[in-house]
């Protein structure tokens, strides 16, 4: 059977706006005709923990990706990356924001950025690391890096059958001002970061 | 929260679990919906308060689940439908009046929701509460999809209405967060209720309970032959040897996985929707060319038992298997039921690619606790309270409850000896006080508070048990997104409300020792505390400390909606001497640390509640710009 889908793992810590980046995905999947089902997790674990949203794009039941099976990690923040890299396997892509955030524990080691992306590298997966909060505050707040981590998703194409940026436009357009024009220059500035990583690798 | 919710009929958009029984029950027409918010239950009645002027409907949190049940018990006695929601505990708060409703029936379609947090995300416990409805005689009905809660919560308020019984919508977590397409269909106006008095059947007296008991089982043998023909129940791809029977999120799961094998033709599946009662007549025909029957539902084998006991009835011989094969525990993810299905269909785990072995990184990663906001009051409190306790060198326990200041448990503070359920911090300090010799200061917030505290503080007056009980104030209910309660000054619908003191409750029920203290005045805050405690010890008699300051997060988005500017702080690293005491000690997560262990405050962290740099002992820590007295103001 020739079964087509994808699914989006994105990651973060709590308060990055990863719902948002799910919802605002899985808005414009829906304008595109593609079923799309997500599973968040809201409550205790939101407050600055370790936050996971699944989406699955095209034909699924389910709306929990399997570890192992993500086709592409989405991630605000590097640890998280480290911390979810068994939902991936040989072939997926890794899209990592170039930000480390302390966990909010007394004496706790953190280990250097450079270090998390070079281990998270030596696994062999295709990733790109682009710098989410930098391009965010360039589009107007860094409150948009989340849509600035959409926009690269969308220019990876990886899920280009199910959703296009045009699709995502059209649900942004619809935000209040000023999030309407932040959040589209924050796409635009991760689709052709994206881009740019791809033409220079 | 999603704008799709009031669309038009006939368009497909995205809606959440929670918002898509929200919709499911305004499209059966209901006149009344109650709750109080409980992760994951809590977006059903926040998405109707939103728009519960637009469609006419009643809508409130109430101040418990015991509340909110018997409020729309009541409306649905009227004769109009109502809907009750409540996360799985809530129900246990709720029991009694839950267990009544069954004998005196309703008028109204009612439909309670429980979401049940299978995992335990947000929860003490992974309570089934399936067994709920066997004990009350009480269907249960569960959806697979948010498009499935959408319209079985339109066909259960009819089954309720034409029984005139209560159901149960059971919900789990990936039903409730989970979001998917959902069409939608016209919506219903609310109509008006009368109570019509008939104390044979609304007075549960003795005499009219045991009458009312056997109607209760005859309407129940009705309901057990009605689920037979419930169409959210089917057999499908019928004939097969191997059955798999799935029960409400399961049924997702396992077409998934059975999609990922391409056996989705040779197998069949018995997708069960009404878990209690079981629907008999489809058991007997789904497993009637059956070698091997798996169940396959999470947490207790509540379908299985009942398969397991109607196929012995109706003298049928097949192997059923459930809980040998699938965890009881935790939820069911696709890598578990996928697991489960290989086993069970013998089939090698290699024709699911996902099924070996997962990508590693070689590095440790620390874990990432959930933890209290920048600018969290709790934390100033905590503060405070160490201090004054150290100050008099006691060595109380501290008695904790549910809201964000659970995680008081977390080092450095550790101020959560126990967490037991809503109330339970001053409940279980009046038998602890009396046992021991140890001082006992219970912990409980605004809500829970107003949710279950006021008995056991009542109970402390008394039986004047000596303790103190110390009430985070923060003017909302927090933990689950901020809903209004009756000490906010709003109802649900953003109607004012007068605004319920706890010190006023406090003294009016004949506490002798009450005080109002501002955690972000550390030292005097510190000082209020010891001595209430001081109190507490000399006069043997209860005393409450209210602690009162708005949550950082409403501070904010007030801030940003007023345009009054934050006055985030900052470190000073000539005068910063890496001593660690404001990320260690006071442990603000708006405080990240630099290479040589100076502090330095992220300005998009920071909520500008000055409390680092009452505890930084060098002054290195100052505001950016000075804060106002508007500022000021946003924190009451």
């Amino acid at each position: 059977m020739n079964r087509r889908y994808k699914n989006v793992l994105a990651v973060g810590v709590g308060g990055q706006g990863l719902i948002t980046f799910g919802r605002v995905l899985a808005e414009a999947a829906i304008l595109n005709g593609t079923r799309v089902l997500t599973a968040e997790v809201h409550g205790l674990a939101q407050r600055g923990g370790s936050v996971v949203t699944h989406i699955r794009l095209g034909d699924v039941e389910s709306p929990l990706i399997p570890l192992n099976g993500a086709h592409v990690i989405v991630s605000m923040e590097l640890l998280e990356a480290a911390r979810y890299i068994n939902y991936a396997n040989k072939e997926t892509l890794l899209i990592l924001n170039r930000r480390l955030i302390r966990p909010n524990i007394p004496g706790v080691k953190m280990p250097k950025i450079n270090k998390v992306i070079e281990k998270i590298k030596s696994s062999g997966l295709k990733t790109v690391v682009l710098d989410a909060d930098k391009l965010a505050e360039e589009a107007g707040s860094y409150v948009s890096a989340n849509m600035v981590m959409l926009g690269a998703l969308l220019g990876s194409k990886i899920v280009d059958e199910f959703v296009k940026l045009k699709n995502v436009e059209q649900v942004v357009s619809k935000m209040p001002e000023p999030w309407r024009e932040i959040n589209m220059k924050a796409l635009k500035l991760g689709f052709s970061s994206y881009m740019k990583h791809e033409k220079e690798t | 929260m999603s704008k799709s919710f009031l669309e038009q009929a006939g368009k497909t958009v995205l809606l959440m679990g929670n918002e898509a029984v929200a919709r499911g029950a305004v499209e059966a027409g209901i006149s009344f919906a109650s709750a109080y918010p409980g992760t994951p239950s809590t977006e059903i009645v926040e998405t109707l308060a939103r728009y519960a002027n637009v469609l006419g409907i009643h809508v409130e949190w109430s101040t418990n689940e015991k509340v909110a049940f018997e409020a729309a018990y009541g409306a649905a006695m009227s004769g109009v439908r109502a809907l009750a929601c409540m996360k799985h505990v809530g129900l246990n708060v709720a029991a009694d009046p839950f267990m009544s409703s069954g004998y005196t029936g309703v008028r109204g379609g009612f439909v309670i929701v429980t979401a049940d947090d299978v995992g335990m995300w947000s929860s003490q416990n992974e309570q089934d509460n399936r067994w709920y409805g066997l004990h009350a005689f009480i269907p249960v009905f569960e959806p697979y999809s948010p498009a499935e809660a959408k319209e079985l919560t339109k066909e259960i308020f009819d089954f309720s209405e034409k029984f005139e019984h209560p159901v149960i919508l059971r919900t789990t977590t990936r039903i409730s967060h989970a979001r998917g397409p959902v069409r939608l269909g016209e919506l219903k106006k609310p109509v008006e209720g009368e109570f019509v008095k008939d104390a044979k059947r609304w007075v549960l007296v003795p005499a009219h309970a045991r009458k009312l008991r056997l109607k209760l089982l005859e309407r129940w043998r009705r309901i057990e032959e009605a689920v037979n023909d419930f169409p959210f129940n089917r057999i499908e791809n019928p004939g097969s040897k191997k059955v798999i029977v799935a029960c409400g999120i399961t049924y997702g799961h396992v077409v998934d996985v059975l999609k990922e094998v391409d056996r989705l033709d040779e197998v069949t599946v018995l997708k069960i929707s009404s878990t209690v009662p079981v629907p008999r007549k489809l058991v007997v025909e789904a497993v009637k060319d059956a070698e091997e029957v798996l169940v396959v539902e999470e947490l207790e084998p509540v379908v299985e038992e009942k398969i397991k006991a109607i196929l012995q009835e109706e003298g049928i011989t097949v192997k059923v298997h459930g809980k040998d094969l699938v965890p009881r525990e935790g939820e069911l993810t696709l890598n578990r039921v996928a697991e489960t299905l290989v086993k069970f269909l013998n089939i090698p785990k290699e024709s699911i690619p996902w099924l070996g072995n997962s990508q590693e990184v070689s590095i440790e990663v620390p874990p990432r606790p959930a933890t209290l906001c920048p600018g969290c009051p709790h934390r100033a409190t905590f503060f405070a309270l160490k201090k004054a306790v150290s100050k008099l060198k006691m060595k109380p326990v501290y008695l904790g409850d549910i809201g964000c200041y659970t995680l008081g448990v977390n080092p450095p503070y550790r101020v959560q000896d126990t967490c037991i359920e809503m109330g339970g911090s001053i409940g279980a300090a009046n038998g602890l006080t009396v046992t021991t010799r140890q001082p006992m200061i219970a912990i409980i917030g605004d809500s829970t508070f107003f949710h279950a505290g006021i008995p056991p503080l009542i109970n402390a007056v008394y039986n004047n048990t000596p303790f103190l009980t110390i009430i985070l104030d923060n003017r909302i209910t927090a933990m689950t997104g901020h809903q209004p309660h009756p000490g906010t000054g709003i109802t649900a619908s953003g109607e004012p409300a007068k605004i319920i003191r706890p010190e006023n409750i406090a003294k009016s029920i004949g506490i002798e020792y009450v005080d109002v203290v501002n955690p972000f005045k550390l030292n005097e805050a510190a000082e209020k505390i010891a001595e209430a405690l001081k109190f507490v010890e000399e006069k043997r008699k209860p005393a409450v400390i209210v602690s009162l300051r708005k949550c950082a997060l409403l501070v904010i988005s007030d801030a940003r909606r007023k345009n009054i500017k934050i006055p985030v702080y900052r470190v000073d690293l000539e005068k910063c001497t890496a001593c660690t005491r404001c990320y260690n000690v006071f442990a603000c997560p708006a405080i990240q640390v630099l290479e040589d262990g100076k502090a330095y405050i992220d300005p998009m962290l920071c909520a500008g509640c000055g409390d680092c740099a009452q505890v930084c002992p060098v002054q290195a820590i100052e505001p950016t710009i000075k804060p106002g007295k508007e500022w000021e103001e946003l924190w009451w």
